[in-house]
């Protein structure tokens, strides 16, 4: 710097006034770093203590049977009262009727969201490790590893929304018109299949089996579109995770006399961890996703074991709902299948991170 | 070498993954093409000069256009950027420059690290709790802390790997020569790497354009071209969301002519990032 060369005793004052200044710049960085560092933490800390603080009066009014309660009625219900013996009470004639109260319960939601998340991955993990493995095997022989990388980028940055008007305008009705028609044509008949296609339900008090209307916009849908959308993130991770496998790993296998297959299997094995962590990472997408889910998924907060019936997941429960909770209670069992969600989350992604470790990670935290 | 039926075996099944592997990735392109395309050519049918110059009519047979909500994303965004990056650049140069701190530095990594991958619906529950409840309405300020929020932990991470990518020796000589630590990360690091971490803010900015959950519950939307924050703000994407959930047709195309705008702006702003950074981190650290 421009006066260090100077001696000592030279114009004292000025420098040493220059160099409190200096000093004073280097405690404001550090400090204003360093509480910039300490507001993320402050800032992960704040979203579970807001969601638990916000969601004690439905914990307090359910306890832990909230995730396990598969009932989700916002509003009271006035119905017949019933005897022990299942009779209707009348007295003067008249059915007497009772009053019962709103309940809440995560299981149905809970159920929604585990089921579309798995089922998204079962479409999406095949399809996007074979995929890494052409990007990082066949691609780059044929020249086209640059420009396909760059395409898998982009699927990655196309935004939820964008998925999920697709999925209501092209893939729930082509589901509904041709492809679910043409299933239960042929799986319907086949022997221990035909729950796929038919439900039990209450109408007007009556138990009735019936088929399942079949409106496109169910759990199939809503895990196919969580497929399209977590297959460009798992390829891009388990891409970087098979391209850090060192070149003597697919060399030794080769120069034993290893296929094609045989060396590309041991390069899987060698960065297992590393491709589950990419699956989680993909599920932590999967499972929180809202928008996509929300416009093809149904929206019906009910446990159907068949792919083919509306569902509802945690996510798509808020974004439906959470504008019009007018009760307290109701806002408060929403803001608890928030924390839900969002202790959920936390877990997949520690997980992850941990199995991916790294950089890698990160990378799939810029999508 | 003599051809056992178990070599016979694994060349055919070497042969038939090879091709599998083949038609996973072709069945990508294909569905990225599929879905292009179809937001390509229903959006451009029902894009008008209107979409960008019209405010809603109220008239469901006519709707008009979309500039309400163009400029609201583009204000949502702005603010947010305006809180979120200094923020997350301050994180990202406390973790990449101060070491001495690393009993704290590796919990804050992690953390940014988790919260990137926290559902943006939770964020937007976030905002409504601590801005709209005490606000008494929705507006846009919460609108603008949700995607704030967001923003922190991507813009932070970025950095700090930006920042990492400058090599030592800079550091080194500038601290050689007598400069503080300030000096050296104010004069040498930050402007070595400013191309980077253009690029990474940028990022961000695009990620979060595209956000609708996290507005639902904060900015709401709005018909009204607003540009006040304390009253519900209009948003591109919550106002795609709800034409194209509504039951009228008119507006369920103009909900297609404004995925095509955000795809197309998305997209283009991504290549010409992707661009300008190889660009520019080749030439500064080479």
């Amino acid at each position: 710097m421009d006066d260090s060369s100077t001696s000592l005793s030279d114009d004292g004052s000025r420098r040493s006034r220059r160099r409190r200044l200096l000093t004073f710049a280097d405690g404001a960085l550090l400090w204003g770093a360093r509480s910039s560092g300490v507001l993320v933490l402050l800032m992960l800390a704040s979203l579970v203590v807001v969601l638990a603080a916000a969601a004690w009066p439905s914990f307090r009014a359910f306890g832990p049977g909230f995730l396990t309660s598969s009932e989700w009625r916002p509003n009271e219900l006035e119905r017949p009262m019933r005897n022990e013996a299942g009779q209707l009470v009348i007295e003067d004639g008249e059915t007497v009727m009772e009053v019962v109260p709103p309940e809440f319960g995560a299981l149905p939601v809970v159920y929604g969201t585990l089921v579309s998340s798995v089922l998204a991955l079962v479409f999406a993990v095949p399809l996007s490790l074979g995929a890494a493995v052409f990007l990082v095997r066949v691609a780059p022989k044929w020249r086209i590893a640059g420009p396909l990388s760059f395409l898998v980028e982009f699927l990655a940055a196309i935004p939820s929304l964008a998925y999920g008007v697709w999925g209501l305008f092209v893939l729930a009705p082509l589901l509904q018109d041709r492809v679910e028609p043409l299933l239960r044509s042929v799986l319907g008949p086949v022997p221990g299949l035909g729950w796929l296609f038919r439900e039990t339900v209450e109408v007007g008090g009556q138990v009735v089996t019936r088929d399942i209307p079949l409106t496109g916009r169910d759990m199939l849908c809503g895990s196919l579109i969580l497929a399209i959308m977590i297959v460009p993130i798992i390829t891009a991770i388990s891409r970087d995770v098979l391209k850090a496998v060192p070149r003597v790993q697919i060399e030794g296998s080769i120069a034993m006399g290893a296929t094609w297959w045989q060396s590309t299997w041991s390069m899987l094995r060698y960065s297992r961890s590393g491709l589950a962590g990419a699956i989680m990472l993909g599920l932590a997408r999967a499972a929180g996703e809202t928008m996509a889910v929300t416009m093809v998924i149904g929206n019906n907060n009910r446990i159907s074991p068949s792919p083919f019936a509306p569902a509802q997941t945690m996510a798509s429960l808020l974004a439906n709902e959470f504008a019009e909770a007018s009760s307290t209670l109701h806002r408060s069992a929403l803001l608890q299948v928030a924390l839900i969600l969002l202790v959920m989350s936390l877990f997949i992604n520690i997980l992850a991170r941990w199995l991916v470790g790294g950089s890698q990670a990160h990378a799939a935290a810029a999508h | 070498m003599r051809r056992t039926a178990y070599d016979l075996y694994r060349r055919s099944l070497s042969a038939l993954i090879f091709a599998g592997c083949v038609g996973c990735a072709v069945l990508i392109v294909g569905v990225l093409g599929w879905v292009i395309g179809y937001l390509s050519s229903i959006g451009a049918s029902s894009l008008s000069i209107g979409f960008f110059t019209e405010l809603p009519s109220g008239d469901v047979a006519n709707p008009g256009g979309m500039k309400h909500a163009i400029l609201g994303t583009l204000a949502l965004v702005a603010m947010a950027g305006v809180i979120g990056v200094p923020l997350g650049v301050a994180t990202g140069i406390y973790l990449a420059e101060f070491k001495q701190d690393r009993y704290i530095l590796a919990p804050v990594r992690f953390t940014a690290d988790v919260l990137a991958g926290v559902p943006s619906i939770v964020i937007g529950i976030l905002g409504y709790e601590l801005v709209v409840v005490p606000m008494g309405s929705y507006n846009g300020w919460a609108g603008a802390f949700a995607l704030a929020f967001i923003m922190v932990p991507i813009v932070a991470r970025t950095s700090e790997e930006m920042l990492r990518l400058v090599p030592d020796s800079y550091r080194a000589a500038s601290l050689a020569l007598g400069a503080t630590k300030a000096q050296t990360i104010t004069r040498v690091v930050l402007p070595a790497a400013t191309g980077s971490l253009i690029t990474g803010i940028m990022l961000a900015l695009a990620r979060i354009c595209g956000e609708t959950a996290p507005l639902l519950f904060t900015a709401l939307g709005s018909r009204l071209l607003t540009l006040d924050p304390n009253k519900p703000f209009p948003s591109l994407t919550v106002q795609i969301y709800t034409y194209a959930t509504g039951p009228y047709p008119e507006q369920k195309r103009l909900a297609w002519a404004g995925i095509l705008v955000l795809v197309a702006l998305l997209l283009a702003l991504n290549a010409l990032i992707r661009y300008v950074a190889s660009r520019s981190i080749t030439r500064s650290i080479a």
